[in-house]
């Protein structure tokens, strides 16, 4: 039902369908309208103008009357390709069923076969078959629908492979049931579907083609006349009579498109990728649609500073507040961690920095970003660009999948330099070897030509970071960079990162959800949880003595440093849906000190000792660090 | 890579081996008495010996394949009767005008099908993507005769920019500049269909591709936005594009029949079709068979090609 109603909202589709079911119920009633015979032929009357008195169409060649030729030859062509669809998919779903459910030789020797069979344009073995029967409509028929038979073939046995090995199979078998009953009874109620959605984008092609090689005179004989056919009769008076070839030439347009519309709108309503927007493309910047006053930037010197940042994902009619204002800033040589579970919006605060979340579906809704007092959210694309990787870089996690996969680490080296600054190639690539060194690869001279796959992990991200310092940035955003990489390898790249910060006085947001790696390497720390900042302040004093009770339960479940990527999923419950954010505490909940007042209204984040602030009405009491 | 190329090679020979069975086989349908089947009852008996002579119709099914390969094997696809001259003659002369056709029309295919592809992806929903997407679907729903038909009555015949049919003028030289001339309606009504399947699936592949995380990390680098999507996207959605063009290779070949029917194109297909309505059966036995093997050739040109743009193939 819902696939009916989801067929209808496509308006083409819809369309598609109604033009269909016109021409089909025409083409069935054909022989009961009031129409001229469409043989009969009449000298006297050639090639007469469509609108003239008693034809509607005008007549062809031989006096007959293109109304009602063309009624019949649509009548034929399409029982010709309808017939050539089933019978094409009757047997291919027979040849696919066997391959699939027998396996092993069966499938091997049938799917070669198969293979064979669609190693010829599939026209030349049309022709072959045609020319061993003969010309003829029925020939014509059989040799388009044996053409098709591997394309079905192929389809039904790949869903068929799927079948065969099921439980329910299984079953059936050990039940003691023939083969031919469990491919009637189990196997083939699952493979219609298939079949139908396969039919449905094939009849078009069959039509097209059974008209084609009526076109050819090796079609439908006459006088009998499909809209191919009559297509190729009327060729040779093309420039002298053109509308008898128009008219049954726009006839199999209409048909063949209003066909392609519908088998394009059954596709689009069965691709659950399309529902989900995954086949949406990311635009260049996030989308900013800013409800509210633009924040002012922080007082206090700091180089990149988030004020009030609200990033929403709009799915549908639904808004996830990801990022639900955050406020957060860095100072040159300083490194503060993120820390929370997946889900807790960290990743995106650290993405909507330089407009990178994924849009649609991100928004940013609201706040500023600022960098070196100049303003972020809805800057102009050329702006950012400039910025990014040049002031601003990211490390990613998982270097496999966020290197490119065809290109050389030197080539993506070379590009990230010259896309900022105008370097000839031998200087960018000397550049990018030294980079190479600089995060501690050795043989960098000729691990520059190495393909991302051809490195480990940790070169990997090596490769990664060397990129983020390619061109000396004053930020470096690192969004879990370690996490995929195993224990030794990690506190490498920490100490790597570290190190760097040091030398460079490079500012570090380094993201994670392991408080080990927020001991080694954050100056300070912000806590958070369901898109907004739970607990801040400098690591030291938080990792002491934290105040939100969040924060406690994160840690007691902390792994030893580098203990792992054990994820933070220790904490009895589930983080709450972004979309549907209880009143007051979101952490209410999970929390064990929870009252009623934790669920009246908002929370604000407080101050909470020295440089320290919390999002909580009862927060652990803050105990001095004992010296 | 040679090494690759060869194995390609020596993998193409059972495939090859299947094709000549296939085309023997279903010549070995014809019902009846095949050589009078074939020269028709006006033939002399002269004729319909000699047929069965060259067929080698006295003998066993299996012995008249191996036969005839070995006799293919050695370039001689034997004599077309209503053409009085060797088969494999004739088939090269009009293999050359089919591949000047169908090759045109191909890389106009492959260049205009995956640049309206990328272009529509990188602007999905905007108005190029509605138009593109608009003209993609006209062009694989019209019929290419028909579309020939009418670039005929409107280019060639109310415009005069064009010559109506053929491939040289009929006085006058034959030079480049007159084959090209001739050669762009056909060619531009052939790739028609191509081009919308190729544009088609070079969006789709396009957006899945511009979802990737390697696209993010391009654009955290400050990529210009056209380096991200010719340089980053198309690169890597070229690897899933690159079969669809050897597909649609085929199709291409397919389609020439008619358009060298519609616009008298002295090619293979017309060749296959005059054969067939004469019944003039080993020339399309001869022509259907290198034409299939060419097309195999072909396909591992493709695969070469896949597996330079691909490092991760193993070679
Ligand atoms: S506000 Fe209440 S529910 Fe929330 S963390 Fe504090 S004590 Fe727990």
């Amino acid at each position: 039902m819902s696939f009916l109603r989801l067929l209808a909202r496509n308006r083409l589709a819809l369309a598609g369908l109604i033009v269909m079911v016109c021409v089909v119920v025409l083409a069935l009633i054909t022989p009961l309208l009031p129409l001229a015979d469409p043989n009969v032929t009449s000298t006297g009357d050639r090639f007469q103008r469509p609108f003239s008195e008693g034809a509607l169409l005008g007549t062809d060649h031989l006096g007959r009357d293109l109304l009602s030729r063309l009624l019949h030859g649509a009548r034929l062509s399409l029982a010709v390709g309808f017939a050539a669809a089933v019978i094409a998919a009757t047997l291919g779903a027979a040849v696919g069923i066997i391959a699939g459910f027998y396996g092993g030789r069966t499938d091997n020797i049938i799917m070669r076969g198969v293979d064979m069979l669609m190693a010829f344009p599939y026209i030349l073995l049309a022709l072959a078959i045609v020319a061993a029967l003969g010309p003829g409509l029925l020939n014509a028929l059989i040799a388009v629908a044996a053409v098709n038979i591997p394309f079905f073939a192929r389809n039904i046995r790949g869903v068929t492979v799927g079948i065969a090995h099921k439980e329910f199979v299984d079953a059936a078998r050990l039940s003691g049931m023939g083969d031919l009953r469990i491919i009637i009874t189990e196997v083939l109620p699952n493979v219609i579907p298939v079949i139908v959605i396969a039919m449905s984008t094939t009849v078009g092609w069959m039509i097209l083609e059974t008209a084609g090689l009526s076109f050819l005179g090796l079609g439908s004989q006459p006088p009998v006349a499909d809209l191919g056919s009559m297509l190729g009769e009327a060729r040779s008076a093309l420039i002298t009579n053109p509308h008898t070839s128009i008219v049954p030439g726009a006839m199999i347009l209409i048909i063949v498109m209003a066909i392609n519309l519908l088998g394009d709108g059954v596709r689009d309503a069965l691709d659950p990728r399309l529902k989900s927007g995954a086949l949406n493309r990311p635009m260049p910047t996030t989308l900013v649609d800013r409800q509210g006053p633009v924040p002012q930037p922080q007082a206090g010197g700091a180089l990149l500073s988030i004020e009030g940042l609200k990033t929403e994902f709009h799915v549908k009619n639904r808004h996830y507040k990801a990022v639900g204002g955050v406020t957060l800033s860095v100072r040159s040589g300083e490194c503060l961690g993120i820390i929370g579970e997946s889900g807790s919006g960290k990743s995106v605060t650290a993405l909507s920095v330089m407009g990178l979340v994924a849009s649609p579906p991100g928004v940013i809704t609201g706040g500023a970003v600022h960098f070196e007092g100049q303003e972020l959210v809805g800057a102009p694309y050329a702006q950012l660009r400039r910025l990014r990787g040049d002031r601003v870089a990211y490390i990613f996690q998982d270097p496999l999948a966020t290197l490119h996969p065809l290109y050389t680490v030197g080539d993506q080296l070379i590009e990230a330099v010259q896309s900022h600054h105008a370097t000839a190639k031998a200087e960018a690539r000397a550049h990018a070897i030294d980079l190479l060194k600089s995060v501690r690869i050795p043989n960098a001279e000729k691990r520059i030509d190495s393909y991302p796959h051809e490195m480990s992990g940790g070169m990997r991200q090596r490769v990664g970071i060397a990129m983020a310092l390619a061109n000396d940035p004053d930020v470096i955003i690192a969004d879990e960079p370690t996490t995929a990489l195993d224990v030794t390898v990690q506190a490498q790249i920490l100490s790597l990162l570290d190190d760097l910060r040091r030398d460079r006085g490079l500012a570090i947001v380094f993201i994670t959800h392991d408080f080990g790696v927020v001991a080694q390497l954050c100056d300070r720390v912000a806590v958070m949880y369901a898109g907004r900042i739970v607990e801040e302040g400098p690591t030291d004093a938080i990792l002491n003595a934290p105040s939100h009770p969040y924060t406690s339960r994160l840690m007691a479940c902390v792994p030893e440093l580098g203990g792992g990527r054990r994820e933070l999923a220790a904490i009895p419950g589930m983080p709450p849906v972004v979309d549907r954010l209880p009143d007051g505490c979101a952490f209410a909940d999970r929390c064990h000190k929870v009252r009623k007042a934790c669920r009246r209204g908002e929370i604000d984040l407080v101050d909470n000792g020295p440089d320290r602030t919390v999002r909580c009405i009862d927060p652990e009491p803050v105990r001095e660090a004992a010296q | 890579m040679a090494g690759y190329i060869l194995k390609r090679l020596v993998s193409a020979i059972p495939v090859l081996l299947g094709i000549s069975i296939i085309v023997f086989l279903i010549m070995a349908m014809i019902p009846g008495d095949p050589a009078t089947a074939i020269l028709g009852s006006y033939a002399t008996p002269e004729n319909v010996e000699k047929l069965n002579r060259d067929l080698g119709l006295d003998k066993p099914l299996v012995q008249r394949y191996f036969i005839w390969l070995g006799n293919m094997l050695q370039g001689d696809f034997g004599r077309s009767f209503s053409l009085n001259r060797p088969v494999i003659d004739e088939v090269l002369e009009r293999f050359n005008g089919t591949l000047i056709l169908a090759g045109t029309s191909f890389v106009i295919c492959s260049f205009l099908g995956v640049a309206a592809g990328v272009v529509s992806a990188a602007r999905q929903y905007g108005l190029a993507d509605k138009l593109i997407t608009f003209v993609v679907l006209l062009g694989i729903s019209i019929p290419s005769f028909f579309l020939g038909m009418m670039m005929i009555l409107i280019f060639a015949v109310n415009l005069q920019w064009f010559p109506v049919s053929g491939m040289w003028p009929i006085y006058g030289d034959r030079d480049i500049a007159a084959l090209i001339s001739h050669l762009t309606l056909p060619a531009l009504a052939l790739a028609t269909v191509a081009t919308g399947v190729i544009a088609r699936l070079s969006r789709s592949a396009m957006l899945e591709v511009l979802r990737q995380d390697f696209i993010r990390t391009a654009r955290a680098k400050g990529v210009h936005e056209r380096g991200v999507i010719w340089r980053h996207a198309l690169r890597a959605a070229m690897v899933s594009i690159i079969p669809v063009l050897g597909i649609q290779a085929g199709f291409v070949l397919s389609g020439a029949v008619y358009i060298e029917i519609v616009f008298q194109w002295p090619g293979v297909g017309r060749m296959l079709v005059d054969a067939i309505l004469t019944r003039d059966i080993l020339l399309v036995q001869g022509g259907v068979v290198f034409v299939a093997a060419c097309y195999v050739m072909f396909n591992i040109a493709v695969d070469v090609a896949q597996s330079l743009l691909d490092p991760r193939i193993k070679t």
